[in-house]
């Protein structure tokens, strides 16, 4: 939900002034919460317009409101997994149509496939076709694609550990791979997986305005948690609850 | 399957039926290869057989997120909540239960998680104006004897509890006849019961409310350790089986957990802490979880002490996807459960 809203923040604000495809398997997309996000992120502009007194500063905040913000984000609920399956192929027509898209977000991508599968097999072939396809996405429309999945226990030999649901193969379909974990009453991110950032953690908020840093922005790299750059090449991400 | 409903050409219709493909669930499951190879079509075909049945299945599925936040019909609209009967517990949740998806109440025992789901059972049947769903609940006991004195009690209270309704409007609800009670000790009657029983109480508009009470009596004796990979499955079935209901038919489904004493580890060290049974696969299935706990305040807050005869309970929030953890105060009172501000 935060980058659905941060993705339309305007180019003269720092953001690349995108439009945002949002598919919901789980019905957890709660559109108040969304509404605090965006005003909260409107908010934080007028300050800064305030603040340095510039006339594109101010224009750009014509347009960028709380309800063209919401008009923005397009919302698809999925109900299991064959209605995913046929939203992905109808995505690349959707995104042709709609050319100001740059973020896909599928919340989550787990869920419809952990269950109702005898044949796992069946479940490979058909993530790993998802997965392809959704990079082809990604590249055509540069549009950056992110997938939520689930945690699952592994039973090692004499432990057990928290790991990404969806298996080893899944694992290999994203490109980067952030997951989301606690410490005490600590909220972390830890960048599993990325080409070109080394592994780290850090420590972030989750406030009534969405997501925050834990310290004043000295921190140079993920401000906002899982904010994309936009100077880098679009890629797929995946995030973990 | 009837192909000739769709927009498809001939060609590819008559390949259809002669490959014996009998429903779109089965063109999505096959690769563009498979598909290629059982019907003898061009690559070109195929695209266009995948683009058509995509569309008709997903015909006019797209809503922006300011349709959802403008949407204020009863049925569809996101704003719209079962409330909990208390201003103050309301406020806590925002508004109330949301109507789909499925919330869990854990809490140790005698904590007040049956109070909850029977005072649930009677706002459900309020009119919407006063935060109900105009129609009946469900309660499918697991363990316990429904407590059905208890449930007269609360009825007979409702117009002190529900002093914000007017008191003709009390009167006219016959609270007694729309619960449906259920018994289901263990696993396969609580898998028929779901599939039959709900499904066509559901269907028929008689209930929106759903109380299982409790999920996790169904699951103490029949698994060990060993089994842990069947007892995920079942879970993961009953809460995708729970889930497409409550999608379905835009009801509430309100599961009561117990808690167990857990070994977690920190950084600083290994503690033990009181966490809901069966584990994280129960809990992806959750949109919203709430505990209870009894407290026992040395010096009652002010007002507590006033009106309660026993202790003190919090309800809190320990995730949602709208809410930040936070709590709040009630007790448990003849007329029902009441928040303290």
């Amino acid at each position: 939900m935060q980058l659905a809203v941060d993705v339309q923040i305007p180019e003269c604000f720092g953001g690349i002034a995108g439009e945002a495809v949002f598919i919901d398997t789980e019905g957890s997309f709660m559109v108040d919460r969304v509404v605090d996000i965006a005003a909260a992120c409107v908010q934080h502009c007028h300050l800064i317009a305030e603040a340095q007194q510039e006339e594109d500063l101010r224009k750009a905040l014509e347009t960028f409101s709380l309800e063209n913000i919401l008009s923005h984000i397009y919302y698809f609920r999925c109900r299991d997994y064959t209605e995913l399956l046929a939203q992905v192929y109808l995505l690349p027509e959707f995104l042709s149509e709609h050319s100001k898209v740059r973020l896909v977000v599928i919340d989550g991508i787990a869920f419809p496939f952990r269950h109702d599968f005898e044949d796992l097999s069946l479940r490979t072939r058909l993530l790993n076709g998802l997965a392809q396809q959704l990079i082809i996405i990604a590249n055509d429309h540069k549009s950056a694609v992110v997938l939520t999945n689930q945690m699952t226990t592994r039973i090692g030999q004499s432990q057990s550990t928290l790991v990404p649901a969806l298996g080893e193969s899944w694992g290999h379909a994203a490109t980067v791979r952030l997951i989301f974990h606690w410490d005490n009453s600590q909220r972390l991110a830890t960048l599993y997986k990325s080409p070109s950032q080394k592994e780290s953690t850090i420590a972030y908020h989750i406030t009534s305005h969405g997501f925050r840093d834990v310290q004043p922005p000295a921190v140079t790299h993920s401000t906002e948690g899982t904010e994309l750059n936009p100077r880098k090449r679009p890629r797929t991400e995946e995030e973990k609850q | 399957m009837d192909w000739d409903q769709f927009d498809l050409n001939p060609k590819t219709i008559a390949a259809l039926k002669k490959a014996d493909i009998k429903s779109v669930k089965e063109v999505l499951n096959l690769s563009g290869a498979d598909l290629q190879r059982l019907m003898k079509l061009s690559s070109a075909d195929i695209q266009c057989l995948l683009k058509t049945v995509s569309h008709t299945l997903r015909r006019n599925s797209m809503l922006t997120a300011l349709q959802l936040y403008q949407d204020k019909d009863h049925f569809t609209s996101q704003h719209q909540k079962l409330s909990l009967g208390c201003s103050v517990l309301d406020n806590l949740l925002k508004g109330g239960i949301p109507l789909v998806g499925i919330t869990e109440l854990a809490g140790e025992s005698s904590a007040g998680k049956t109070q909850i789901s029977l005072q649930l059972c009677l706002c459900v049947q309020y009119p919407y104006k006063y935060g109900g769903l105009e129609s009946g609940a469900v309660y499918i006991c697991t363990e316990d004897v429904f407590p059905s004195k208890r449930l007269q009690q609360l009825i007979d209270q409702q117009h002190k509890l529900r002093a914000d309704v007017p008191a003709e409007i009390i009167q006219k609800i016959r609270f007694g006849n729309s619960i449906f009670v259920e018994q289901a000790a263990d696993l396969d009657t609580f898998q028929q019961c779901i599939t039959r029983r709900l499904s066509l109480l559901l269907a028929r508009g008689m209930v929106r409310l759903v109380v299982i009470d409790s999920i996790a009596a169904l699951f103490r004796c029949e698994f060990g350790a060993a089994q842990s990979a069947l007892k995920a499955r079942y879970l993961q079935t009953f809460g995708a089986q729970l889930h497409s209901l409550s999608t379905r038919y835009r009801t509430p489904i309100m599961c009561i957990n117990q808690v167990w004493q857990q070994t977690v580890s920190y950084s600083t060290g290994t503690g033990s802490r009181v966490t809901p049974a069966l584990g994280i696969t129960w809990s992806n299935q959750l949109l919203m979880r709430l505990m209870v706990s009894r407290v026992s305040l040395p010096g009652h807050s002010p007002g507590a002490a006033a009106h309660c005869a026993g202790s003190v309970r919090t309800l809190s929030v320990i995730f949602a996807p709208h809410l930040p953890p936070s709590f709040c105060y009630y007790t448990v009172q003849l007329e029902g459960v009441k928040g303290i501000k």
